[in-house]
């Protein structure tokens, strides 16, 4: 068996500005298991350059909560990356 | 999109807000006070003639934070009723985007309940608005939620 570090899946929304610049509101990514949220966006940041220049200003949610960037990720999470919100 | 906790009303809502019904519903005979916070679109925005606005939600999570403020409201002030209801989709100038009743027997705790309530859906409900303009459109400045501290864990 090749030795690799089991794969986990989740949900990535995108919301406002980053639902516009990515073209979707909606996708599926696949990491290690143990991968931050921080890894994550790395990776849609690899994708997509321009996002890169969000990260100061985005907050990350997981499960529809606020979460530190260092929090790992589990199988199934709905993720988000949130632009500054303007309700009201 | 809705919850009721109690005889709280939280929503919402792609259709025009009924505040005359949201009222009725919020005020009790046991009440003698209710605030509200009507916010509705203006009609210009940094020097700029507003159009019309476009709101967006995280809706599943807008709500949970709509129910947390709500619950918060309880612990912290002697207040009776809540209704929160946020419209999302397209909004002309004038039109209500935000409306926020509490009642309460006294009407220091339903004024000081409903500033904390308006104030921290600005700050920590996942909704945007996009404002449009004669020449253009741009997602309108907004406030980073405060996310919790990162682990200093040494590993």
């Amino acid at each position: 068996m090749p030795d690799v570090a089991p794969m986990i899946r989740v949900k990535v929304l995108f919301f406002g500005r980053l639902r516009e610049l990515l073209g979707k509101s909606e996708d599926h990514a696949e990491l290690a298991d143990g991968a931050t949220l921080a890894k994550l966006f790395e990776f849609y940041a690899g994708k997509y350059p321009p996002l890169a220049n969000f990260r100061a200003s985005l907050v990350a949610s997981r499960n529809q909560e606020f979460a530190a960037w260092d929090t790992p990720l589990g199988a199934g999470d709905e993720i988000a990356f949130l632009p500054p919100v303007s309700g009201g | 999109m809705s919850t009721t906790i109690g005889q709280d009303r939280i929503a919402l809502q792609q259709l025009p807000i009924d505040a005359a019904e949201l009222m009725h519903h919020v005020r009790g005979l046991e009440d003698g006070a209710m605030v509200t916070f009507d916010g509705f679109v203006r009609n210009h925005s940094h020097g700029r003639a507003t159009k019309f606005l476009e709101y967006e939600a995280y809706e599943t999570m807008a709500l949970g934070k709509m129910n947390e403020i709500v619950s918060q409201l309880h612990e912290r002030y002697a207040i009776h009723r809540v209704a929160m209801v946020h419209r999302l989709g397209h909004l002309e100038v004038g039109e209500t985007s935000v409306f926020i009743a509490v009642s309460a027997a006294h009407r220091g705790a339903a004024f000081d309940a409903c500033r904390y309530a308006i104030d921290t859906l600005k700050k920590t409900v996942p909704i945007w608005k996009k404002e449009f303009f004669e020449d253009g459109a741009v997602w309108a400045d907004g406030e980073l939620p405060p996310a919790p501290p990162e682990a200093k864990s040494a590993s």
